[in-house]
Parts: structure tokens; sequence; C-alpha cells
């Protein structure tokens, strides 16, 4: 089932950069993006589905379906040397797809799928961080049916099931060197045992201008077993200390978000949305390879992690040209929830600022176009990694984000 | 209405060009060298650590890795010059020849440690068989031309003062003209230099080749002993006053190391030695003087004995000669200069310590920082420590600094040293000289 939904779906649309906090990817809606990725206090249509359930009652019959292109740069250079390597990153795509039926005038299905976890961060095996990390990539896809209620005029409540799909490689350079002065390689491959999990919420439309929402998503640990270790370029010297045939197993939490959302219309034209989430990324508390054969003389890898629960601002409108045409402008502040000492090269991270535009236009009553565009930056951070097993250093990210979506409603 | 997305599209796409070009700049390390230092002739003087010795041999791929070549590296951010080393050519890229780790022997018995196979490399080598070897061994190809790497394997503090020692130690002769040899002195050849930079790493040979000879110096090598410490005052004082031309000229000393900071003397213990004998009630005997001894805590048994301990030599007993193992009886014990004993070695360290206190004071007189390559080996190397990534310790090959003698740095060592000298530099000359990626140099390769 995870596998032929992997192929279906195809590699490429699988990577996911991560460009929010940790290795959590928030691009889930075109429309939202262009508004600072605001959503759970306000009616987003099919996308309810993520930002919030409890709105979903209230969306028109249709389908919606999008993507974006992150082109991420990161720059690292070691303390005091002058030199500076940039992780060549693969162009990520993370996607979303929600389809909303109504089932009766107050009872609405749907069905979402959308990637909010994922990294993929390319550093190469000649940095000096390579005993660390070549390269990661770390891709999660959660499809999520979804029930959603209206109890009230104002109040609609609404739940989906989360099922979450992934898999993770890992590639670093091991610290041995044959005659010919290659370096060992390790690669750990392997793909997560399906997950569950949930996203609720509840959406309150408090008077015609001002509407709140409160949505909950849980966490979803992904675990990996069996997963196939390789080595190459091992000298026959240190063969016993890398044996062939390793597997491993490890499990990575993708932490609950708690999101409260407000709205404020001031005018039919005018939108305005702030969104608060705490991310529970204090579940990340370390990072745990199990071999079932030693590997260099010890059954398992374990980095410390030591996330701290974090919060995201969220701040965006949305202003109507006319029943065509919208344009939208955002901005949000996503803290790190790394603290000093635990910086690492799969996640180099810091307090990101985004900053958002974005435009809608609707060909006619049922079809329509979203275009957004996203600029992250990362505040340059210096760390000694030295709690981490990470790479010492200065680290600074920025991140260019078009994406596109498309959406028809009957 | 199409013409007018078309318009709006092609405006985002040529900003998202227009961004996507930009990288990320890391507002980071300025190198400079300061307002005092002058990088233009950088020479390094010194002995095997600078010249690059390793794996018991001065080779091509040692010398272009030596620190005295990182640093020059690193000095060409901030100024620095061409930096000349007398390197062996391609031809003769292996030198004096060197060990090379060709396998490992199986454990002798469980629990013990696989030994190291160590095959010495005898082709492309520049010994000359054109003319008469020297005491200190084969003569090798010249090379006169002036130059910045100075370091002279074999070279002492003692020996630094004389001009006979030309004609004795091949490395030096290899420096110098015929005519010099047996003529001029290292120190004249330093003063001839005319560095406007100079680190100073000399002295270990005051004691070292004491101390791996067992604490037993050669009646026929006139510096195989301790160096007295008036006489190492004196010729050290003169050697620093050269260099620096009475306050003119800026640099960084370096001073000795504790000999048993090495793995040379760490890698054979008794604990070792039972282990791959399979036997815990094994003794190691030894001549302390007249008597004879078991080894004990604190004994240091030289990686040099290694192949001769367990020899089986045909021995004079009571009962007529019988076959019995080198060190494992007392009847044939191990020779005083295949141990260093544990007063021996408080002999060797103490003399350190005062060599090093010279050292020190020369250095105050002549406001030029040290290094205390002593205290940075035995606090940075005495527990095994994590560097981007890999584990490094003093202990035998495995712990990557330490070459295949045991003594001498591998080039990962000699990063990891150059980047400490950097630190010194920067930390005393207000200057931002950047460090070295030592990963980028070798470790120890295995088969």
């Amino acid at each position: 089932m995870k596998s032929k939904i992997l192929a279906l779906l195809g590699s490429t649309l699988l990577t996911g950069t991560a460009m929010a906090g940790g290795y959590q990817v928030n691009l889930a809606s075109q429309r939202q993006i262009g508004m600072g990725h605001t959503g759970t206090g306000l009616q987003t249509g099919t996308s309810s589905i993520f930002f919030n359930p409890g709105a979903m009652a209230q969306a028109r019959n249709g389908v919606t379906i999008g993507a974006s292109f992150i082109t991420s740069k990161i720059a690292y250079q070691a303390p005091e040397t002058n030199t500076t390597v940039n992780a060549d990153n693969p162009t990520g795509t993370p996607f979303h797809a929600y389809g909303v039926f109504g089932i009766t005038d107050k009872l609405k299905a749907g069905i979402g799928a959308y990637t909010p976890f994922g990294s993929t961060v390319r550093w190469g095996d000649e940095w000096n961080g390579r005993f660390g990390l070549n390269e990661l990539s770390l891709q999660a896809i959660f499809v999520q049916p979804t029930l959603s209620y209206q109890l009230t005029d104002k109040l609609g409540i609404g739940a989906g099931l989360t099922v979450a799909f992934g898999s993770v490689n890992l590639q670093r350079s091991l610290p041995v060197e044959n005659s010919n002065g290659d370096e060992g390689k390790i690669e750990l491959d392997g793909g997560a045992n399906t997950a569950f999990g949930f996203n609720a919420g509840i959406f309150f439309q408090a008077t015609d201008k001002l509407s709140l929402g409160l949505n909950y998503r849980s966490k979803v640990d992904l675990e990996v077993e069996e997963g196939d270790v390789t080595f190459t370029n091992v000298p026959a010297a240190a063969s016993a200390n890398f044996q062939p045939g390793t597997q491993f197993s490890a499990a990575l939490p993708m932490p609950a978000t708690l999101t409260l959302g407000i709205s404020y219309t001031p005018t039919n034209k005018l939108t305005l949305a702030l969104d608060i989430s705490r991310v529970e990324w204090s579940a990340y508390k370390e990072l745990r390879f199990d071999f079932t054969k030693d590997v260099a003389g010890r059954p398992n890898s374990v980095n410390a992690r030591n996330y701290e629960d974090t919060y995201i601002f969220r701040l965006g409108g949305e202003y109507k040209v006319n029943d065509a045409l919208a344009l939208r402008a955002g901005a949000y502040l996503d803290k790190t929830p790394v603290e000093d000492g635990y910086l690492t090269p799969e996640t180099p991270d810091a307090d990101s600022r985004g900053l958002s535009v974005g435009i809608g236009y609707a060909f006619s009553e049922k079809f329509g176009v979203d275009a957004s565009f996203l600029y992250i930056n990362k505040k340059e951070r210096t760390d000694a990694a030295n709690l981490s097993g990470g790479v010492p250093g200065t680290f600074k990210s920025i991140a260019y984000i078009p994406g596109v979506a498309f959406n028809y409603n009957f | 209405m199409k013409k007018y997305i078309y318009k709006v599209s092609a405006l985002v796409l040529f900003a998202g060009v227009l961004f996507t070009s930009c990288d990320p700049e890391i507002e980071g390390f300025e190198p400079s060298k300061g307002a005092k230092l002058d990088f233009t002739k950088y020479v390094a003087v010194g002995n095997s650590l600078t010249a690059g010795y390793q794996d018991r041999g001065l080779y091509r791929e040692g010398q272009l890795n030596s620190y005295p070549a990182i640093l020059a590296q690193q000095f060409a951010f901030v100024g620095g010059g061409a930096f000349v080393q007398p390197l062996f050519t391609e031809a003769q890229a292996n030198g004096t020849g060197y060990l090379k780790l060709t396998g490992f022997n199986p454990p002798a018995n469980p629990g013990a440690s696989p030994s190291p196979i160590l095959t010495p490399v005898t082709t492309n080598l520049a010994v000359r068989t054109d003319v008469a070897p020297l005491p200190g061994g084969p003569r090798l190809t010249k090379f006169t031309d002036t130059v910045n790497n100075l370091g002279v394997p074999g070279m002492s503090v003692l020996s630094s003062f004389t001009p006979v020692y030309g004609g004795i130690n091949p490395h030096f002769e290899r420096l110098l003209t015929d005519a010099e040899v047996g003529q001029k002195n290292y120190i004249t050849k330093v003063g001839e230099s005319q560095p406007t930079f100079f680190t100073l790493w000399l002295g270990n040979n005051d004691v070292l080749t004491y101390a791996t000879n067992g604490a037993v110096a050669d009646p026929n090598n006139p510096f195989s002993g301790l160096t007295p410490a008036a006489q190492f005052q004196q010729i050290y004082g003169a050697l620093v006053a050269t260099l620096t031309k009475g306050g003119e000229v800026e640099g960084v000393i370096a001073n000795i190391p504790d000999v048993t900071s090495v793995p040379f003397f760490k890698t054979v213990t008794l604990a070792a030695v039972r282990a791959s004998a399979g036997n815990q009630d094994l003794n190691i005997y030894f001549k302390d003087g007249e008597t004879t001894r078991i080894i004990a805590a604190g004994d240091l048994i030289p990686l040099s004995t290694q192949s001769a301990l367990g020899r089986v030599d045909m021995i004079q007993t009571p009962n007529g000669t019988a076959p019995i193992p080198h060190g494992f009886h007392p009847l044939n014990p191990l020779n005083d200069n295949e141990v260093l004993d544990v007063n021996e070695v408080k002999e060797v360290t103490d003399h350190t310590k005062v060599l090093n206190d010279i050292i020190a004071q020369v250095a105050a007189a002549n406001k030029i920082p040290v290094f205390d390559v002593n205290k940075y080996f035995n606090e940075r190397f005495a527990k095994p420590f994590v560097l981007n990534g890999v584990v490094y310790s003093s202990s035998f090959i495995t712990g990557n600094i330490f070459s295949l003698d045991g003594i001498h740095l591998t080039p990962r060592g000699a990063a990891i040293v150059a980047n400490e000298f950097i630190n010194v530099i920067n930390k005393n000359y207000g200057a931002s000289v950047p460090k070295v990626d030592e990963t980028q140099y070798r470790a120890i390769p295995l088969p």
C-alpha cells in the first residue's frame, strides 16, 4: 500500500526541504502561503482539511491541487576559517491535494494529502562535516480522511485521521580510508511503517467580521524497521567493523502542533488573519539508530537533539480587487526548536523570518488559480555543536519558494 | 484578462530568477595578519617533526603535508610569500624509505589486538649509492637551493651548534654544498635564511634520542645523551637571537613534548603482551642496571622493542643451553636499552621540564610567544577527543594523530598541530590567520 502510493506520486514530488523550524514544512496551500500561511481562524476552502477541519463544514464541494518549488540555499563556514561551503540542495516540491464533498447540508467529508514534514539537504562528501552528514532525505506524506459538522450557524467542528507514510535516507562518510585514500561511506535507507494520528479543529464565526479557530494536529512517530545499511569503500582491515547485511531501526517524531487563529474582515474586500502555533518539538530527544550488527564496535548510534517547544507567529491579509482577482501578503516568525550546542548539518536551524505575496484569480465560478511566492531568511547562527555530535561553525539559510495551485468547485 | 495573468506570471518568474541567483553570505571571519606580523618570508626551524618526517622516514608526501607547509598555505591568505621545501623529486618520492601498513595479523588469542604488519618501502628512494654513507646513514640527493623549511630530522639544539654535524647527519648534509659540509653549523644556515616570520620547534632530540634508546647513551654518538641544561641554554639563546635579530623579527616558539605522551611508549604494555600471549600470569623481565627486574607499573616498553619480545634465544643455563624467549624469563631479560624504566621516565620528564623552562625564559626575554606543545600533547591527546565527527587519540594507528613510527605526526596530526600554531599566533599577535580544514589531510589509510 505504502510503496504503491509512493510510486504513484513519483519520487520528485516527495522531496520537501525543511524550511520551517526543525524539519517541518509549512506549505499546505498556495492561497494561505500568500497570506503568511495563516488559515486556522478563517474559511480557507478545501485546505481547511489541513488548517482547521472545523471550518471544512462550510467549504464548497471541490478539489484543489498545488505544489511549491523550494530553492533553498545553505552556506556554512567552519570556525575561524575563510572558506564557505554551500549545500547543493535539490529543488524540493512539497505538494498538497484536497477534495471536499457534502454528505448533508451540515456534514461534509473530505480527503487530503499533504507533506507537513521533510528535509533534503546535500552537503557532499568533501566538506569538513562529512563524517556527520553527506546528505539527508527525509520524506513524509500524510493522507487525511476528514469529517466536519456544522453544529450551529456559528460553530463547526471537524476531525480527520492522519495516515502517515515516510522514508529516510541518510549518508555519511566514515573516518576510515583505504590505501587509495578513498573514505568509507555509510548509507541508511528505509521506509517507515505506516503511522496514524489525527487532526481536529473547532471553527467559530463570532460575528460577521470576526472568526476564530483552534486546531490540533497530533504527534506522529515515524518508525523505520529493518532499514538497509550499506557500506562502501571500507578497507578490508576494517571490514569487521562495518559488516554487510547490517540493518537498522530508528524512530523520528513528527511533533504535534496546536494553532489558534483569528480572522477579521473589516470590509468585504479585505481579510486579515493571525495565527499562533505551538509546535511540540520537545518530542525530539535524540536521533538514534539501532543496528542488527555492531557498527564501529557499537550496537547503536545516538546523538542528542533535545529540541524545545516553539511558537510560530503568522500574519496575513487578502485584498479582493474584484470578484475574480485577489492579492495577498503575509509574514511570519518561526522560532527555532534547536537549542545552543545542538545545531546539526541535517537541520542547521535558526529563527526564520518569512515574507510572502500571493495572487488568486478565478476564471469562472468553478475554476481558479492561486500563485504564491515565499521568501524565507533564517538568522545567521554560529554554534559549537558540542552537544549534538554536530559540526561546529556558522550556518546561514535562505529559500525562495514559488508555488501554484488549481482549484475546481462543483 | 489572460494577458494580465501572463504579465504577472512573467513578473513573478523574473523576480524568482533574480532572487534565486543570490547566495546566502556569512558575515564571518576576516583574515588579517594583524599590525605586527609580516609573513613575506616564513622560515620553519626544527627537527623531523618540522621536516614532515613520518612513518619512520622522510618522503615526499610527508614533506608536502608538513605542519610548516600547512602553515605557509594559511599564511598565504594574509600576505604570506612562497614557501620552498627541500622536496624529494617525484622520481625519488619515497626519500629515505618508510613504513607502510600492509595488513594485520589476527589476534593470537581472544581478547588480544590484531598486530599491524608494517612493511618497509624500498623503491624510488633518494638514497645515494655514488658516495660513502655518513655516520648517520646513507647520503641523500642534495637540495642546496635556499629553503624555507629548515626542518632537519635528527637535529637537536646541541647538534645545531657544531659544524661537524653536517658531515654526520645526511638530512643536514643534503641541504649543504659540498664545501659547506663539516664547515657550516645549523645556526649559521638558519641565520642566512633571513626570515620575516619564523617558527622554532627544536629540542625534542635533546631528550628523545636518549629516551627512545631506553635511557642508554651511545658512546659513539655524542648527540645521544641528555643535553646539559647550561649548554642548552647557551645554544638556544644564540639560536633565538639569530632569528629575532634583536626584536626585529616575530615568530612562535614551540617547546618539547613529554616523550611519554606518544604511542611509541604507550602501545606495548604488560596487559597487551599478556592478552596477546593468552597468559595473565606472564611476566616481563628486564635488566635494570646490574639487577634483573619484573616490569611493573610505570616502566615503559618502546614500540621498537616489540619485535624482540619473545624472540627465542639459545641461553646458557646451569643445565646446558636452552631456547628461552627474550624478556619472558629472568635468564633472558630485555636489555637495559629495550626498556625505559620508571626511574628513567622520571629522569627524562624532569629534564624535559628543565629544558622547557629554559625555552620559556629565552622566549620571554625575546618577547616571542610559546606554543606549549608539552601541555597540549598531555592535555589534548591524553584522552580521546572528537573533531568534526572523528575520534582522535594518542593510540597507535587507531588514534590517527601519530604515524606508524609512533612518534611523528600523520598529515592529519600535522594539520591539527598547525591549527594550534595558528591559535598561538592569532592570540598573541592580534592576527586572524584562517584555520585549516584538518579533514582534508589523510590519517592512517588501512589496507
